[in-house]
């Protein structure tokens, strides 16, 4: 279960066809400020607001190395953990069938008929 | 680099018996091992169950392809038939995957009991590792659609 707080976020930071494209670029790797402008037809300032949205919604993550900041998608954001937390809640499930069977097994003294 | 990704989930369930009754499958290590242990190919390194506030519950395990898991528990508060609450953390080949803290509420229901497990973890795993299971041939904005249409439709 994503938190709707977070979920809200996600859909902010992609309600627009620039910054949609801009996440489109930098699943194929990470980018510049400049290199993310260009195609999008956008000023630089334009550009680091969307991308400030985009980091703030958790979407991606930036690095500054020497003058140059260079933008990441952020792999947690999208993926892996939603896929990791999905997986102990699939094996918790499980674990409590286990715990409903287990109660049918082991019945409450005196209650029973 | 190491990323920290921080996830809630609840999960509820209807228990067939009291919550004094569904207590005793938390609190009972014989009960507990009824529906907790699940895999018989597992060799079984430490088992160790000291169920009260300030006690903790110790497990480790050899897995199939040699590696070894484990699993420390420490419990935090505990009200009989109502509530326990423990903080746990999880370990593969001697790296921790996640640190979480589990509360389980027993609510009477109808002459039942309704579990509520809510788990908040804080998730260790590498962003390499994370990084490589959006990598695929699929692009990353596909997998988010698709993310984003399963959550979609999970959130009712």
């Amino acid at each position: 279960m994503i938190e709707a707080h977070q979920l809200d976020r996600v859909f902010t930071a992609l309600a627009d066809a620039g910054r949609r494209g801009m996440v489109e670029r930098l699943s194929m790797g990470p980018a510049t400020v400049k290199q993310l402008a260009e195609p999008q037809g956008m000023r630089l300032p334009s550009a680091l607001k969307h991308l400030k949205v985009l980091e703030d919604g958790g979407i991606v993550a930036s690095r500054k190395v020497g003058r140059t900041r260079t933008y990441t998608i952020e792999p947690t954001a999208l993926s892996g953990i939603d896929d990791w937390v999905r997986q102990r809640q699939a094996a918790m499930n499980q674990a409590f069938d286990r715990l409903v069977q287990a109660m049918k097994d082991f019945p409450e003294e005196g209650v029973n008929d | 680099m190491t990323d920290v990704a921080h996830k809630t989930f609840v999960i509820e369930r209807e228990l067939p018996a009291s919550p004094k009754h569904a207590f005793r499958f938390w609190s009972d290590q014989e009960l507990k091992r009824a529906w907790n242990d699940c895999h018989p190919d597992w060799i079984t390194l430490e088992d160790s169950f000291d169920f009260r506030v300030g006690g903790i519950e110790a497990k480790r395990w050899r897995m199939p392809d040699g590696s070894e898991l484990a699993f420390r528990a420490d419990y935090f508060d505990i009200v009989a038939g109502e509530r326990i609450i423990y903080g746990f953390e999880m370990s593969h080949g001697g790296k921790r995957i996640s640190a979480s803290l589990a509360t389980i509420q027993l609510l009477p229901e109808a002459g039942q009991t309704r579990m509520r497990f809510t788990e908040q973890l804080a998730f260790l795993g590498t962003a390499e590792a994370m990084a490589a299971r959006i990598t695929g041939t699929e692009t990353g904005f596909d997998r988010l659609m698709d993310i984003l249409a399963r959550e979609t439709a999970s959130v009712h």
